[in-house]
C-alpha cells in the first residue's frame, strides 16, 4: 500500500520521536494536501484489489465524504487555487479512516495465502 | 404371484413383527439423557459409534424474530468470522478434521449442526460455543457474503410454488408469530432492518443460556456435559433491552381465510386446517397425525397408489402431486393438504379432496384403512425422531420450549390409542370450522374456496 517507512523505527524511540515530531508536522503541512481539503488516506493509490475492497467497506457517510473531498481537491487543482483557511483540513481532522480497513483486508489476504499453502505435519 | 392365502398367512405375522419392533423401541439407547451444564440444557443419546453429532437449537426462528429477515441472517452468519478466528480459518480447520458444519432455521428454531469423528467432540463443542458467543457480525461480511446468500435462499424458496403456498398458509392461518414468513419474500423491505449491530444484539438474546439447548448423539454423556460446561460458560446471559430482542412467545391463534397469489413458477393449492401441536405440548392430538396418514396422497410403496384416501380418490390425475401433513409447532399446528402440478387437474382434484374429507367426517372409512393409517402415523412419528435431521431439532425444540423431551414409547402409545371416532370427529371439526385456502400459480384456473365447498 505505501512506500517503505521508518516511522515504526522512530516511534519506538521516544527521544527520536520527540525530536522528529515538529519536523514531521512541518513536512506534512508543507506537502499541501490539507490545503486542498484532503486527508492523508485520500492519497493512498486506489489501483489495487485490497484498497478497492477496503473502499467498498467504508461506511456510507465516510465513502460520501471521501468522494466529496477528492472532487473538491480536483476543482481546486484545475482552478489553481487553495481552499480558504477555514475549509482546509486541520491536523486533528487528518485521521486514518481507510488504513485500518486496508490493514484488515491485507491481514485476511495474508491468512488466505497462508492457509492455501499450508503443509500438515502430524 | 402371491396367492391370496399366502398373504393372509403372512399378514398376521407382519403385524406380530411390528409389535416386536415396538417393544425394542423402548430400548434405553433411543432415549435422550437430559442434564444441565453451566446453565445450558443438554440432551445426549449415547450411541457409541465412530462419529457424533452436536446441534445447538436456539429459540430464535422466524416466529420470534423482531423484524423480517433476522432469523435468516442469523442462520447465514453462523460459522462466519468470530472475535477469535476468521470464517476462512473455521472452514479450513473443519475440513482438516473431516467434520461437517451446517446451519438452518425453521419457524421456531435456529439450528447449528456439527457432525464429526468422535475424538473431535471438544473442538466442535468449542466451535459452537464460539459461534454463539462471539460472532463478529461485521457489516462488510453482511454485505459481501450474507446478503448474497440470503438472496439466493429467497430465489430458491420463492421459485417453488409449493413453498410459497405453505408459507402463505401460515400467514393466513396465524397472522403474526407463527404466520410470519420463514424467509422474507423478494419484495419484502427487510434490508432496512438488517444490519450488523442489530443482528449482534439479536444474537445476544437468541444465543442466551436460557434460550438454547444442545443436543448430541453418539458421544459419551459425561464427556458432553463436561465440554459443554467448560465452553458454554461464556454464553451471553441474554435479556438485552432494546428493539432487537427475541420476541416473547404469544399464544398462536388460528384465523383462517383465503389467499390467491398469481405466479409463473407453477401451480400449487394448499388446503389447511388447525392441526395438532408437537408431542408433549398441551395441544397435542395424535388423531391429527392419523388423519394425515389416512388422507395421505403420497404412496410409501413403489408402483402403487397406496391405501390412502386421497391417492385413491385422485387416481385419474397423473399430472399432480398430493401430500398431507400435520406441521406441528410448540403451541399450535397446521394440517395441510398440498396439491401441486397442472392447474386444471389441481382445480378438479381439490374438489375430490373436500369430498374425501366429508366422507371421513361422515365415518364412511373402512376400519382397515384406519388401522393402516395408525401404523403409518406411528412409523412417521418414530422415524422423524430417530433420523438425525429432524430428531435433533425436535428434541432441542422440546427442551427450549419448556415441554418435556420426546419419549418414543409414549408417542407410540398415543398414536396407537387413536379410535375411529376420534378421527371422524377431527374431520368434522375441520369442516365445521374456518378453513385456509391458498392458491398459487395460474389463479384464472385455480378454485375458490366456495367452488370446492369449503367455508373460509
Amino acid at each position: 500500500m505505501s512506500a517503505p517507512s521508518i516511522a515504526n523505527y522512530i516511534v519506538k524511540r521516544p527521544w527520536l520521536k520527540r525530536w522528529m515530531t515538529p519536523l514531521a508536522n512541518w513536512y506534512t503541512d508543507a506537502a499541501g494536501y490539507r490545503k486542498l481539503g484532503l486527508k492523508f488516506d485520500d492519497l493512498i493509490p486506489e489501483e489495487s484489489e485490497n484498497v478497492q475492497k477496503a473502499i467498498k467497506r467504508l461506511p456510507a457517510k465516510e465513502a460520501y465524504d471521501r468522494v466529496f473531498r477528492i472532487r473538491r481537491a480536483f476543482q481546486c487543482s484545475i482552478s489553481h487555487t487553495l481552499l480558504p483557511a477555514n475549509e482546509q483540513i486541520k491536523p486533528e481532522e487528518d485521521v486514518e479512516y481507510l488504513s485500518p480497513i486496508i490493514r484488515e483486508v491485507e491481514k485476511e489476504a495474508k491468512e488466505r495465502a497462508e492457509l492455501e499453502t499450508l503443509t500438515l505435519r502430524k | 404371484m402371491l396367492s391370496r392365502s399366502s398373504i393372509s398367512r403372512n399378514a398376521p405375522r407382519a403385524l406380530a413383527a411390528g409389535r416386536r419392533a415396538m417393544a425394542s423401541a423402548a430400548n434405553p439407547t433411543f432415549q435422550y439423557d437430559v442434564s444441565e451444564a453451566s446453565g445450558v440444557k443438554v440432551a445426549n443419546r449415547e450411541v457409541g459409534g465412530a462419529t457424533g453429532t452436536l446441534a445447538l437449537v436456539a429459540k430464535a426462528g422466524s416466529r420470534y424474530q423482531p423484524f423480517p429477515g433476522f432469523s435468516d441472517a442469523l442462520e447465514k452468519f453462523a460459522f462466519k468470522t468470530t472475535l477469535k478466528r476468521s470464517a476462512l480459518r473455521i472452514t479450513r480447520e473443519v475440513e482438516l478434521l473431516g467434520g461437517e458444519i451446517s446451519a438452518s432455521h425453521s419457524r421456531e428454531n435456529v439450528v447449528l449442526r456439527a457432525k464429526f469423528l468422535s475424538g473431535d467432540l471438544p473442538y466442535f463443542t468449542e466451535l459452537l460455543a464460539e459461534v454463539a458467543s462471539s460472532t463478529k457480525f461485521a457489516d462488510h461480511e453482511l454485505s459481501e457474503v450474507v446478503s448474497d446468500l440470503l438472496k439466493l435462499k429467497q430465489q430458491a424458496v420463492y421459485s417453488n410454488p409449493e413453498s410459497v403456498a405453505v408459507d402463505a398458509a401460515h400467514g393466513v392461518a396465524f397472522h403474526r408469530g407463527l404466520g410470519s414468513a420463514q424467509t422474507p419474500s423478494q419484495s419484502t423491505p427487510y434490508e432496512k432492518y438488517v444490519s450488523g449491530d442489530a443482528l449482534a444484539q439479536f444474537a445476544q438474546d437468541a444465543y442466551a443460556k436460557s434460550n438454547v439447548a444442545l443436543v448430541a448423539t453418539g458421544p459419551n454423556s459425561a464427556d458432553v456435559t463436561k465440554w459443554v460446561g467448560q465452553f458454554f460458560k461464556d454464553l451471553p446471559a441474554g435479556a438485552t433491552s432494546g428493539q432487537y430482542k427475541v420476541q416473547p412467545t404469544q399464544a398462536s391463534k388460528y384465523y383462517g381465510g383465503e389467499q390467491r397469489i398469481p405466479s409463473k413458477a407453477g401451480n400449487s393449492v394448499v388446503i389447511a386446517f388447525p392441526g395438532s401441536s408437537a408431542f408433549g405440548t398441551a395441544g397435542f392430538k395424535a388423531e391429527a397425525s392419523v388423519l394425515a396418514a389416512l388422507l395421505g396422497g403420497e404412496s410409501t410403496i413403489k408402483w402403487t397408489p397406496g391405501f390412502s384416501l386421497l391417492s385413491q380418490a385422485t387416481k385419474g390425475f397423473n399430472q399432480i402431486n398430493i401430500s398431507t401433513k400435520n406441521l406441528a409447532y410448540s403451541d399450535a399446528g397446521l394440517f395441510t393438504v398440498t396439491l401441486s402440478g397442472q392447474a386444471d387437474q389441481i382445480a378438479a382434484a381439490s374438489k375430490n379432496v373436500v369430498d374425501v374429507l366429508k366422507k371421513a367426517a361422515a365415518g364412511e372409512v373402512a376400519s382397515e384403512d384406519i388401522k393402516k393409517a395408525i401404523a403409518l402415523a406411528k412409523f412417521r412419528a418414530l422415524e422423524s425422531l430417530q433420523t438425525l435431521d429432524t430428531g435433533l431439532e425436535a428434541t432441542g425444540s422440546g427442551l427450549v420450549h419448556g415441554s418435556k423431551p420426546y419419549q418414543i414409547g409414549e408417542i407410540a402409545q398415543a398414536v396407537e390409542k387413536v379410535s375411529e371416532q376420534q378421527v371422524k370427529e377431527t374431520a368434522q371439526s375441520f369442516l365445521s370450522g374456518k378453513a385456509t385456502l391458498i392458491s398459487v400459480g395460474d389463479v384464472h384456473q385455480l378454485p375458490y374456496a366456495e367452488d370446492i365447498g369449503l367455508t373460509v
